[in-house]
């Protein structure tokens, strides 16, 4: 260091000018030196660099009133005013920036991937390798802790809640329908396919006051900004064919594609628990269309989809089997503008319109439902300083669902409901250090259907312990409209928002290629819809008196660096929940919940056969289901699930992909639950049937080909 | 399929460790020379954040010249190549980031500054090529794009864009002919290369005939 200052000397020496010394130190708010600032005359090339002491030395020629800048990358630049004359061994103080790499990170609750994100539990690439997701944004998510595997239903559900008591959002409004349309224990699975979303954040709990209308949690999907370059991808699967086309202009973008899925090859060669009268079809569509303003971004997405089938399923209660076929159309458009105005402002806007219409025959009866869903948004965030920002906005949720039931040779019946919600709400961000940060805020919501209105507050802090652990805590309430099934019958009953308050303590230390998180949650619901007839009818005696609790441990550890060319995670879950709501008797566990779940996803890298093998192992311990012969409800518990998958993804050239997929490649016989007769037989036994996977196993085989200019890309991401 | 990126990366780092430049600390001249000079000096005796300090000096006073910014980027980004430990090359990198994004914005017509920022992002497709190189390859080909259509007989972007190719051909165990026919013409070009002024980039050759000895 001294021949630094030596050399500056001298090469200032060769200046015939008169100089004067200037010199000091730069220390940090607790007086440790600061090495590496750039110490100098604003103005002039007159400086040094401060040494690990934190001393610098340099002489100028200038004189008099001058400013002294003192900037380094990780602290606010300061300035301060001196007389050159008069400046020797002083001292100084630089403030941390907040704004930097390593400032603590509020990370209770929610699990984030994407270019954002700090720590990613997930990486974009995840969703898609992950063995056993097939694609499906959805079941990459159910690999992480805090969700259950509930094989007969495919969606998600969170912490002992419900599946409708997630919301998703895609570049921030909502998706009033987020999974496909499917029938009695028949898994549905996401409608989003991976492809468009560069980022996903999901929150199992103490979300910020954004969000609304959500009991567990929420789901945010975020489309890309700027697609790479112009490509076309094709697809040709086992199960149908895919094409997409990426187009890009100076200022603007478009993406589009386009799939047909036809499972009857698949249900062909596959033996299957269930009776196909037609295989499942679909056709889908998306499309982005993106314009870059000089400060802003313009997106439109829009979704199509169309599917059917007409499936037979054995039915305890009846001799012959029951068939349901079903149509569902399903069209799902928003359109979301971002940018910066003013001085530090920064406006998030936008809506979104859902509209899904399903056509169900049951046997020889007629359901037809439709809903017409959409969301108006605006938020407007400032940035008072690195220190405080504050952000406020404004919901307005509109909903109207109207279903017809008509029985053979009957009559229709008619129910349904509009509901219209309005909400407001905002939202400080404080920094009281780098390593103390705090987040609070409220949401106030008004029902029109539901004439209440409602605070909602939600706090949540982090306090980072060391260099590379910190913990996080998260408090808030939730309220949500109960599900359509029962507000449906509005016109005969009031019902009440179902409320739920989340207490989350969070643990997360990360360091590079590794992360470990454990969170720790308390979950306590009120207001829950109960009835007092077997199915929820419009003539059942409803109220709000159910309550419900939820706790339990999240652990999830991920490493990509110990291994060379492997990358794992484990999640393990445990929860203790009982609910008491529906026409349940007494508070019991209910039967979508496993009290251990524990996920092992493997990759693994092969350089030589330039190949992606993966694995994912699921298992979680017996589900409860009720067994109308024991007088105790709930009492039953089935055997432990297991799934184990496998996936190879084959790069023949650089665009050229071969997949290969299966799934309970050990043909576990897993059971979710059982259906049991509504009467007792001759003999006073309720007979019963066990719920089952359509098919003991899924396999997928594709062939993927990207075309683009610099042969580079592929659909890799995309698997 | 990214490991492939970490590997043609890495060979960029053994590359890019020299700099050839010549420019020498003039003790007379004017101010600007005298200060680029020295912050060569400080460079070339591997203080790096010294050099990147007094050439964000120099920027800070010299706004009509994009020079000493390119410098802090290609300072800061080669060190961010010889360096481990990760957090630094974050800072690294960031730092880079921020000059160039200074010229970029003066100047969307400069070839040096897109190879400059293909430079950044096949750093950061080394810091983290599982994520990186999928997000980052692409783009950065379009990088290269532009600067050949702005100038298509620039060593350098000949040269530096061969070797972004090169690497994949390799792992993809396509031919690498055409990428070494390219080197080859940015060999030529280096011998014809006038820099606009004394301390415009002139870097490169060397490592272009270090990539060629691995063509034969």
């Amino acid at each position: 260091m001294k021949t630094i200052f030596t050399c500056i000397i001298l090469f200032f020496t060769a200046n015939s000018f008169a100089q004067t010394t200037i010199s000091g130190r730069t220390v940090d708010q607790k007086g440790k030196p600061i090495a590496g600032v750039n110490i100098y005359i604003e103005g002039s090339y007159d400086g040094a660099t401060t040494n690990e002491n934190g001393e610098f030395l340099f002489v100028t020629t200038l004189t008099g009133d001058q400013v002294l800048v003192a900037s380094f990358l990780i602290y606010e630049t300061t300035k301060t005013p001196i007389y050159v004359a008069d400046f020797e061994a002083k001292i100084i103080i630089l403030k941390e920036n907040i704004n930097t790499l390593d400032a603590v990170v509020i990370s209770a609750g929610t699990m984030e991937s994407g270019d954002k994100a700090r720590v990613s539990v997930l990486k974009p690439l995840d969703i898609v390798t992950t063995a056993g997701s097939a694609g499906n944004i959805i079941a990459a998510l159910q690999t992480l802790p805090g969700t259950q595997t509930v094989g007969e239903d495919g969606r998600l559900f969170v912490r002992g809640g419900e599946a409708n008591e997630t919301q998703t959002y895609v570049d921030g409004l909502r998706v009033a329908q987020p999974y496909g349309a499917s029938t009695n224990n028949l898994p549905t699975r996401g409608r989003f396919s991976p492809f468009l979303f560069s980022g996903i954040a999901f929150s199992t709990g103490g979300y910020s006051a954004e969000y609304g209308e959500a009991l567990s949690s929420v789901l945010l999907l975020n489309t890309e900004d700027e697609p790479d370059q112009n490509k076309a991808d094709v697809s040709l699967m086992t199960v149908g064919l895919g094409l997409g086309n990426t187009q890009k202009w100076d200022k603007s973008s478009l993406s589009v594609n386009a799939s047909y899925i036809n499972l009857a090859p698949y249900q062909a060669l596959i033996p299957q628990n269930v009776e196909w009268n037609s295989p499942f079809q679909s056709l889908s569509g998306e499309t982005v269309y993106r314009y870059k303003f000089s400060t802003g971004l313009l997106k439109l997405y829009a979704a199509f989809d169309s599917s059917k089938f007409d499936i037979s399923q054995e039915n305890i209660n009846a001799v012959a089997k029951t068939r349901v076929d079903l149509n569902n159309n399903n069209f799902y458009f928003n359109t979301s503008y971002k940018g910066n105005f003013g001085n530090d402002w920064q406006i998030v806007t936008g809506m979104s319109y859902g509209f899904s219409k399903n056509r169900i025959t049951l046997d020889l009866d007629n359901v037809n439902n439709e809903e017409n869903a959409a969301h108006l948004k605006l938020k407007l965030k400032k940035n008072f300083s690195n220190l405080f920002k504050l952000s406020f906005g404004a919901d307005y949720f509109t909903t109207q669902f109207n279903e017809s039931f008509t029985a053979n040779l009957g009559t229709t019946n008619t129910n349904g409901y509009n509901s219209s919600i309005a909400s407001a709400y905002t939202e400080a961000d404080v920094f009281l250090s780098k390593k103390f940060a705090a987040k609070i805020g409220f949401r106030a919501s008004h029902s029109d259907l539901l004439e209440e209105f409602s605070i909602s507050p939600r706090i949540s802090m982090g306090y980072k312990v060391s260099k590379n652990s910190q913990f996080s805590l998260a408090y808030g309430d939730f309220t949500q409209s109960p599900n359509a099934a029962y507000i449906k019958y509005s016109k005969y009953h009031e019902f009440e928002s179902e409320k739920a308050s989340h207490y989350i303590l969070n643990y997360q230390y990360s360091v590079d290629g590794k992360t470990f998180r454990a969170e720790a949650y308390y979950k306590d619901y009120s207001n829950l819809v109960k009835y007092d007839s077997a199915t929820a009818e419009y003539n059942s005696i409803y109220n709000n008196n159910g309550s419900a609790y939820a706790k339990g441990l999240d652990l999830f550890w991920r490493d990509g660096k110990t291994i060379k060319n492997l990358e794992y995670w484990i999640s393990y879950s445990y929860i203790d929940t009982k609910r008491d709501y529906k026409n349940y008797p007494t508070p019991v566990t209910p039967s979508f919940v496993s009290d251990h779940s524990l996920s092992v996803v493997t990759k693994y890298f092969i350089t030589d056969w330039r190949s992606q093998v993966g694995f994912t192992n699921s298992f979680s311990t017996g589900r409860p289901y009720n067994n109308p012969n024991e007088t105790q409800f709930m009492n039953g518990k089935t055997k432990a699930y297991n799934n184990l998958s496998f996936n190879w993804a084959y790069l023949i050239s650089q665009q050229k992909i071969l997949y290969f997929s299966v799934s309970n490649v050990l043909g576990t016989q897993n059971v979710y639950g059982y259906d049991y007769a509504n009467t007792a037989d001759s003999n006073g036994v309720y007979k019963r049937k066990e719920i089952t996977p359509t098919a003991d196993r899924f396999f997928f085989v594709g062939f993927f080909w990207t075309i683009s200019k610099d042969k580079k890309d592929n659909q890799l991401k995309n698997l | 399929m990214t490991k492939l990126i970490t590997a043609f990366a890495l060979f960029v780092i053994t590359l890019l460790s020299a700099q050839g430049q010549e420019a020498t600390p003039q003790k007379t001249g004017n101010q600007y020379e005298q200060g680029m000079g020295k912050a060569f000096g400080l460079w070339k005796e591997g203080k790096n954040t010294e050099a990147s300090d007094l050439f964000e000096r120099i920027a800070a006073v010299e706004t009509t010249t994009w020079l000493p910014n390119y410098y802090v980027a290609l300072v800061n980004t080669t060190s961010a190549f010889g360096t481990k430990d990760k957090e630094k090359i974050n800072v690294l990198l960031l730092k880079a980031q921020n000059a160039l994004d200074t010229e970029m914005a003066k100047d969307q017509n400069n070839a040096e500054l897109y190879v400059m920022q293909a430079m950044i992002n096949t750093a950061w497709i080394v810091y983290d090529p599982m994520t990186n190189g999928q997000k980052l390859s692409g783009p950065t080909m379009e990088l290269y794009a532009k600067a050949e259509a702005i100038a298509p007989n620039n060593p350098r972007v000949i040269f530096s864009k061969a070797e972004f190719e090169i690497g994949s051909a390799a792992f993809w165990g396509k031919d690498i002919k055409p990428m070494c026919t390219q080197i080859d013409k940015a060999i030529t070009l280096f011998s014809t290369f006038k820099p606009e002024s004394p301390f415009s980039p002139s870097w490169g050759l060397d490592r272009a005939l270090e990539a060629q000895k691995n063509c034969k």
